[in-house]
This record gives C-alpha cells, structure tokens and sequence, in this order.
C-alpha cells in the first residue's frame, strides 16, 4: 500500500534526524555542514507541517509510529534513534508547527550529547526538561523511578490509623471561644530594593563552589577529634586537588595548598592535624597525581610560569620518580620543560633519586636527567654522572660530557683526558669544551698536552681549529706564548701541515685579541697559503677593530 | 517568517505586557486617564500589545491561581517584575475579574475606558458586573469572571489532579528512602533518576504548588526523616520558583536539599527517635550531623558541582543567617545562597513536625510568627517575607475558628490575600461535625465585605486532631 504524503514526510523527518545526529557529532558549530545540517532537517519539518500542525513519534523500544504507521525500525542497539529515546522513558513526542530553527538546534545538540561519559548526570529527558521547549512537547514513563509501589498507601493507611484513633474535635471547638483573638498579622511587603538584592543574590550564585567547599573542609580539619576524621580531610582535599587537575584548574589546587602550608604556621591547630596534612603534599607526588598533572601540561593550557613555580614548591622528592617517569611520555615541548624545571627545583632536596633517572630506558630521558643534573650544579652529582661517559648512546655520552665540564670537580679530569683518545670526534669535541667550561688551570694542562702530543698533528683541520678556539679562552701568557710559537715555526717538510697550525693559531691570537701579536701577524699577509692568508687577515681585523 | 516563530516560541512579551498593564492601572489610580503620565504610559502599552493582537487574531490574559496565563501559556517573568505581577493579580482578585480578552487592536481610547471603569469598579458592591457593564462598548475587549473554586475542589478533593500530586509526593518520600537506605549500606546512587524524580517534583511545583504544599503539611508519618527531606524539598523549590530560578537550578535545589540530613544516617535511631529531650552527649552528637554529611556526600559522589553543593548545605543548614548555630567556624564565613532558602524550609517543616527539633510539633501558624521574630536574625528577612508569602500567615494545616463560627483546617493560602487562604470547613456554625467543604476567605458578600474571616487559631495536636485525616 502507498504511505500517505504526511507520513512519507513524518519518515522524511527521522531520517534527516538520524543524519543530523551523525553530521552534529563530527563538525563545530563553526563548520558550514553544521548549518547546512539545520537547514536541511528544518526543511524536512517545514515539509511535514505543509501537512499537519503537529507531529508525534509514538516510540518503541525499536520502532517509531506516526499514526498507526511505522516509520522506523530498527533491531541493532547501535545508531539506534528509538532506543535512544525509549531506554530514558521517553514514549511519545510532540513537535508543534512553531518549532523554531533555534529550537531545533538545541534539539540536535541535545540528540548528540555523549550521554555515557560518567561526569554527565543528565539524560535525554532532564535535557528535554531543562530546555523547556516551547513547541516540544512529550509523554514520559516515569515507572521506573518507582522504588515502591506499595508505599502511598501503606503510609496513608497507617497515618490515617493514628489519626481515627479518636479526636477530640468538639472540645477544640468549645475551647475556642476561650482563646485569644489572632491579631493582625504584620507583614512588611516586599520592596524593589528586596528584589535588587535577590537577584544580585542569584547571580553571584552563579560562582563555582569549590573554593567554598575547600573552607568547609579545613572547618572540618579544625574541628576533627580522631584518626578517621583526620584521614577524611585529607582524602577530601586530595580528590579535590585531583579534581581540579583533572580540570585544568592549577588555581585551586594552589589554593588548597597555600591554604594547608598557612594551617602549619597556626599555632592553635593541633599537630594531629597537621601531621596528617603532610598527606596533602605527599599526595602531590603521587604517581597517578603526576601522571594527571602530565595530561594537564600536555593538553595546552597555558600555566604561567610564577604559577608553577609555586606549585612545584609545594612537592615532596617523592615526587621525582613520576616526574621522571612522565619525562619520556609527554608530547609537547613546554610540558617537557616545565617538568624539566620542577625536576631542577626537586632534585636539589635528592640527588641521588634523581640520578636514578640515569638508568631509565630511553636515551633521552636519560640525556634529560644529564642536563637537570648539570643545571642544579651539586657537586654530588658528579660521580654518577661519570658513569654516563661510557652509556651506548652517543646523545647521552656528549650531554654527560658536558654536564660534567659545568661540574667540574676534580674527578672529572682523567675522564675527560681519556675522552680525548676516543676515536669519535664529537666525543673528543666535547670533552674539550667541557674542559674549556671548567677554565682551570689543570683543564689548560691537559688540552695544552693534548695539542703537543703527536697524534694531534694528525688531526683535522676543523678540530684542531675548535681546539685553538677553546684554548684561547684563557688568554694568559702561557697560551700567547705557545700561540706564537706555533704561529713562528717553520717547516720545510710538511709544509702544508705547519700552515694549518699556523693558521689555527692565527685564529687563537686574533681571538685574545692581543694587539702585540699585530706585527707578527702583518708578515704573514701575503702568505703563499690560502688559508694561512685568511685566517691572518680575519686575525688582524678582529684585533684591530675589536671585531 | 523567522520572527514569527521566535516569538510564538517565547512569548516575551507576554510578561512586558502584564508589567506595563499594572504600570498603567497604578499610574491610573493616582493622575485622570488625560494626564500625560498615563497617555505615554498607553502609548507602550498598545505598542508592544497591538503586534501580538494582530499576529495572534486573539490574545486571552488569564489569572489561574497564583499565575498569568496567555494564550494558555503560562507566564514566565523575572523577579523585577514580581510586584507588578502580584499587585495586578490582587487586583483582579478584588474585582473577581478572572480574565481580559483582547480581540482586536486597541486604540488608546479603548484603554482609557478600560482603565476608567476598572478603577471605578473598585468601590462598587459588584466589582465585576459593574466593570462589564462599563466597558460593553468597546469592541476590542472583553472580560471574563474569575473561577472561584475549582469544582473538584469542593469537598474533599478526590480529583485526578490530586491523585497525581499526592504520586508524585509519595513517590519522592519512596525513591527518597530506597537512596538513603542504599547511601547506609555504602551502594552507588544513580545520579541520572535522582535528578528526574526531582524533575517530576519541580513540574508538580510550577503546576500545583499549593497542592503539593498542602501535601508537606501532614506531619505524623511513622518514617518521618524521609517525609521531611522531601518536604524540605518541596518548600525549597516553591520557594526558590518564585525567585524566578531556571528549571535546572531548582533542581539542583531540590536535589541538594534532599539530602540536608543525610549526616544523621550515623546518628543511632534509638536517639533521634528518643521521646524524651536529649542529653548533653547526645545533643553533641546531633550537633555533628552537618559534619558527617559533608562525608557522606563527598564519599558517596567523589568531588563534583553537585556533590559540592551538597556538602555546603549539609554543612550550612544550621548555622543561620547571623552564624549563630551550628556548627562554628573558625574562619569568616557567608552562607551559601541555597543553605539560605533550605534552612528556612528546613526550620520550619522542623519545628511542625514532632521528630525533627523538639519533641512537641508546633502548629503552623504557631511556628510561622517564631520565625517571624527570628527574620533577620536567624532568618534571612527577604526570603522570608517570600516564604510568607508563599504560605500565607495561616499556612496548610492551621486549625482555625472563622468569624461565622465556623471550624477548619486551612487547605491553601493565597498570595494576593495572605490572611485570606482556602479553609476546609469540618464542623459548621452551629458546632456540628459536618462532611467537609472548602471555602475560600477572598469571598465577599453583596456589601462588599467579606463573608469569612479567621479569628482564632488553634492547636490541633493538643486535640489530636490530625490534618492527614482531611487533606490526604
Ligand atoms: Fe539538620
Ligand atoms: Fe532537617
């Protein structure tokens, strides 16, 4: 049999609905497709009301009827539209020739909520109830929110039992005529100042909550007689911290501990109390804490710097672990180096859990820590940074290196010294500026013997020019002289050879900058080698123009 | 087009046109209907009405109960235009004059004749045939009586609509100890139909307040702490709907209110339910529900909006409106905006029932004029001239003596006339115990006065005499 126009429409509609449930889902509200999306159901529904003024769903676990006619079925749990209406109650709805293009929009919002994510309380029907749609109308089951059936009339029964027990109506009623005369009542009216304030009332109301429930549950810390109730506290303030972060919300978990740091300093709050507070900032530290804070930093949000730095303060080293451990799993650049920067602030109390880190997996967490280490500067951390000398990832020897030469103890030296024997040049490279870094006179020693000792004259032009570079940081008569000593000799076998180190040691004066070196200079202008030439010519200018 | 719907969907300016009709029929009572106060204040009237005449080809503006109805849409407003809304429904009460119907676009005349008979009728005997007489002449309006007493109202009140409240009320008192019992034993709530059983609540509100009011009044359920968490509830939202609170707020409310008391699950029956006053240690302890409730909610729920807003008023509940209960705080302290409204609904639904506070249930009107002293102190002032408002100074369940000696319960109060409720009647002028029958005080006689006023109150647990025997 033909379905009737109106009903062909009816089923027009939910099929642009189902559309629309998928088509909201994938685009803002920004997206053209979302627009075109309410046009085209709006159509739909224009469409229909061509016909009718009203159209009602009768729904079905997984049916739609219009009329007596089915306009949907279907058997799946999945995309399926009368389910979704049916699992909440829902049994009949209603859309008035009125309906508008917003109220439609808000109808498809509500259609493409995620009803299953936990934090949600709603359902379609409390949306549907809070929106208060003007030209929606529905039926709801409400059987299922019966817990009783029975209760109504089993407390009438037994309230109405009470009740005939027997009263003593007509003494009342005698004994009134002797009572008193009410009076009449004053009642102050209700001004517009009252209102004012009312509605100033509710609109403050609007305010989060949180900060309010944090005082109410250090009222509770300061009023908390045993164990449990002190376990309480804490494990309220710690959900709340969680909660917070959870939400991106760094401000109230800071509040909450400057508010747990000022209690330490209140000389009447008893030490139970504070004894158990120390929970709070263990809880910071926390794996699963950190392990959220890590999402937090990763998901963009911009923290101030100040505002972290603060938060960090607040860290037991317990905390150094899972900051390490989240090191390698974050993805974003400034999550890295805000973790970084508590891991320097942190490492400070507890070196040694800190170099822990050293024998992470991952060469870069392991390079990660190297640096950390080096920034904090503790003298501590030499001995297990020597270790990372000799790790299998060439990332991590040379950030180890380096850290070491901003350490600079003395066992770092022979390290170092053997560095120069290794046969990868950007190990030797980074030996000589970790020495050049440390810029003591036993570091001078030992590049200056490294640079007189024969295999150096094997070396590359552009390594042996780092080396004079280094050297030339200490600018004492020692190193002037060995330059001009290089600089004057001559050869006359290898001469090639000897031009390089002139060269190089060209480049060293020119970076002293020492002006009794210019004549010297000036007589090797017009040597026959290129590069002699150029180095003397650049040596001259820095020195002479200070450039 | 567009337009159109936007404003068939909303019809903002349904709550415009009620405002600016009291703004003209109080200027009207002061200045002559040529003064230039008036003709400008017409002017806007006419203005914002006429679009709808023409769009709508009729407009009815209805009083039903408490509310304005267009076009049978009830009328939302907001709280600045609260006054507006009571002063024009007292008036219309005054005159029995239930509706005016708009049947074609108004000139300005047509508004100032109105306005000339309206308030001439005012001092007649016969308010409204007097105003229908008045304005028989003017084409574009129309007027209609008001309806005194729903017919299924005048005795004992079997109808289906108080069937349905008297569901939804035992269904919440139901749902609301199957949650609590499942809160003791440490079981998860579903969240999700707690909300809708509040939801069907407030709907019962904004439709039947005062029959769902009425339902708070009886007092003498065996389990009485689920009664009174609902009941508090209840008082809560009707309160908080008449400052113009969305839906979802005043279910937020009416939510949170439930489970006020929630810390007294750990205070032992055989002490809240003692006969006799408590002892010092067990008044300690009493003292300490606000406390465990913040526990129990925050252990229940985890930490969210609701569970925080919830743990505020289980904590605040007590403290009053000058910090003058409990519990203490060591901090400066503001009270939150819904412990406000709740420990009204809260005191007084405490102080009438017998197992709450004290040991004696105090009659309604008893408790009203304490709270009445403790407005400003205790009490927040403004909300309670609201909460009187709502009750009316002779709240449900007051036994009273009329001035025809006749004797009854109030059965519902009248916001426009807060002295002049609906009285169910149960022994008649001449002492004898009759089948009930409900009379409403805003009545009047041919000379303009009233026909029924109350002059005495009594107590009706001293007789024993139980409201749930008439208004169940
Ligand atoms: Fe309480
Ligand atoms: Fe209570």
């Amino acid at each position: 049999m033909e379905l009737l126009d109106d009903i062909k429409a009816a089923k027009e509609v939910v099929q642009s609905l189902l559309k629309a449930k998928k088509t909201f889902r994938m685009y803002p509200d920004t997206n053209p497709m979302y627009a075109k999306t309410i046009e085209d159901t709006n159509a739909k529904f224009r469409n229909f009301f061509d016909y009718r003024d009203e159209l009602t769903f009768k729904i079905k676990q997984n049916e739609l009827f219009c009329d007596s006619e089915q306009i949907y079925h279907n058997p799946q749990k999945e995309d399926n539209i009368a389910l979704f209406f049916f699992k909440d109650g829902l049994r009949e709805i209603t859309f008035k020739k009125g309906f508008s293009v917003k109220e439609l929009e808000d109808f498809l919002k509500i259609l493409t909520v995620d009803y299953d994510r936990e934090v949600l309380d709603d359902d379609v029907v409390t949306l549907l109830w809070e929106r208060d749609f003007q030209n929606i109308k529905y039926v709801v089951d409400e059987a299922f929110l019966t817990e009783d059936e029975d209760y109504e009339n089993e407390a009438v029964r037994e309230v109405k039992d009470k009740a005939s027990e027997g009263d003593e109506l007509a003494k009342a009623y005698e004994d009134s005529f002797n009572e008193e005369s009410v009076k009449d009542a004053v009642i102050v009216p209700l001004t517009d100042k009252d209102l004012h304030t009312i509605v100033k009332e509710i609109e403050k109301d609007a305010q989060d909550k949180t900060s309010k429930l944090i005082t109410i549950i250090f009222e509770m810390l300061y009023q908390a007689e045993n164990k449990s109730e002190y376990e309480d506290v804490v494990h309220f303030l710690n959900s709340i911290i969680e909660f917070s972060i959870t939400h991106g919300d760094l401000e109230t978990a800071l509040h909450i501990l400057r508010k747990t740091k000022e209690v330490f300093g209140v000389s009447s709050v008893a030490d139970e109390a504070k004894k158990n507070l120390n929970m709070v900032f263990s809880f910071l530290g926390f794996d699963a804490t950190i392990k959220l804070l890590g999402e937090l930093l990763d998901s963009g949000i911009e923290i101030n710097e100040k505002m972290w730095d603060e938060y960090v303060s607040f860290f037991d080293k317990n905390a150094i672990q899972p900051f390490i451990t989240i090191l390698g799993e974050l993805k974003s650049i400034p999550a890295r180096k805000n973790v970084i920067s508590a891991l320097i602030a942190l490492g400070k109390k507890d070196i040694q859990s800190l170099a822990k880190g050293l024998q992470d997996s991952r060469w870069y967490v392991v390079r990660n820590i190297i640096y950390i280490l080096g920034k904090i500067g503790d003298k501590a951390a030499v001995d297990y940074l020597l270790k990372t000398v000799n790790h299998s990832d060439m990332r991590v020897r040379k950030e180890g290196i380096k850290a070491l030469g901003e350490l600079g103890a003395p066992s770092v030296f022979p390290v170092l010294r053997e560095c120069f024997n290794d046969p990868d040049v950007q190990i030797r490279t980074a030996a000589l500026r970790a020495l050049g870094n440390i810029h003591s006179t036993t570091a001078k020693s030992i590049i200056l013997k490294r640079m007189t000792d024969a295999v150096f004259a094997k070396t590359e032009f552009s390594e042996k020019k780092e080396f004079y570079e280094v050297l030339s940081k200490w600018k004492d008569d020692d190193v002037v002289d060995f330059l001009v000593k290089t600089f004057k000799k001559k050869a006359f076998f290898k001469r090639a050879a000897n031009d390089e180190n002139r060269a190089c040691a060209a480049y060293g004066l020119g970076l002293i900058g020492n002006k009794d070196a210019l004549p010297l200079l000036h007589k090797a202008k017009d040597s026959k080698s290129k590069l002699l030439r150029e180095q003397v010519y650049s040596a001259i200018k820095r020195i002479e123009y200070g450039r | 087009m567009a337009g159109r719907e936007n404003r068939k969907e909303e019809f903002s300016e349904a709550k415009d046109i009620v405002n600016q009709l009291a703004v003209i029929i109080r200027t009207s009572a002061i200045h002559d209907t040529g003064n230039v106060a008036i003709t400008t204040a017409i002017g806007k009237f006419t203005a914002i009405i006429n679009p709808l005449i023409l769009a709508e080809k009729e407009i009815l503006l209805e009083l039903g109960g408490e509310f304005f109805f267009f076009n049978e849409t009830r009328i939302r407003y907001p709280l600045e235009y609260l006054t507006s809304f009571d002063f024009l429904a007292r008036e219309f009460k005054k005159r029995g004059l239930g509706s005016i119907v708009f049947r074609a676009t108004l000139k300005s005349e047509d508004v100032q004749g109105f306005l000339r008979a309206f308030i001439a009728s005012a001092s007649s005997l016969e308010p409204f045939e007097a105003l229908a007489e008045a304005i028989a002449d003017i084409g574009s309006l129309g007027i209609g009586r008001l309806r005194k007493i729903r017919d299924e109202e005048k005795t004992e009140g079997t109808s289906d609509v108080r069937k349905m409240v008297k569901k939804s009320y035992f269904n919440a008192v139901s749902y609301t100890r199957g949650v609590i019992s499942k809160i003791k034993s440490g079981e998860k709530v579903n969240i999700k139909k707690a909300k809708r059983v509040v939801e069907s609540m407030v709907d019962m509100i904004l439709e039947e307040e005062q029959l769902l009011l009425g339902m708070t009044a009886i007092k003498d359920y065996d389990e009485y702490t689920y009664h009174h968490s609902v009941n508090v509830s209840i008082l809560s939202v009707a309160l908080a709907q008449r400052l113009g609170m969305s839906k979802r707020s005043l279910t937020e409310l009416g939510l949170v209110a439930l489970f006020h008391d929630i810390g007294k699950i750990e205070i032992p029956s055989e002490v809240l339910n003692k006969p006799t006053s408590f002892t010092d240690d067990e008044w300690r302890m009493v003292q300490k529900h606000p406390f465990w409730g913040v526990r129990a909610i925050l252990k229940m729920r985890g930490i969210d909006a609701t569970a925080a807003r919830a743990a505020i008023v289980a904590f605040e509940h007590h403290m009053y409106h000058d910090l003058s209960g409990y519990p203490k705080t060591r901090e400066s302290y503001e009270l939150d905006f819904f412990s406000k409204i709740i420990s009204l609904a809260d005191q007084y639904d405490g102080m009438t029932s017998a197992r709450v506070y004290s040991r004696i249930p105090m009659p309604p009107d008893r408790a009203l004029s304490i709270m009445m002293e403790r407005s400003g102190t205790q009490l927040d002032p403004i909300l309670f001239k609201f909460f009187i408002n709502m009750i009316g100074v002779f709240p449900v369940g007051t036994l009273v003596m009329l001035d025809t000696k006749e004797m009854g319960l109030v059965y519902q109060s009248d916001s426009a006339f807060l002295d002049r409720p609906k009285v169910m009647v149960i022994i008649n002028g001449k002492g004898e115990r009759v089948d009930k029958y409900i009379v409403d005080l805003t009545e009047k006689k041919s000379d303009g006065k009233f026909l029924r006023t109350i002059v005495k109150t009594m107590d009706p647990n001293k007789y024993r005499i139980s409201p749930a025997e008439y208004l169940l």
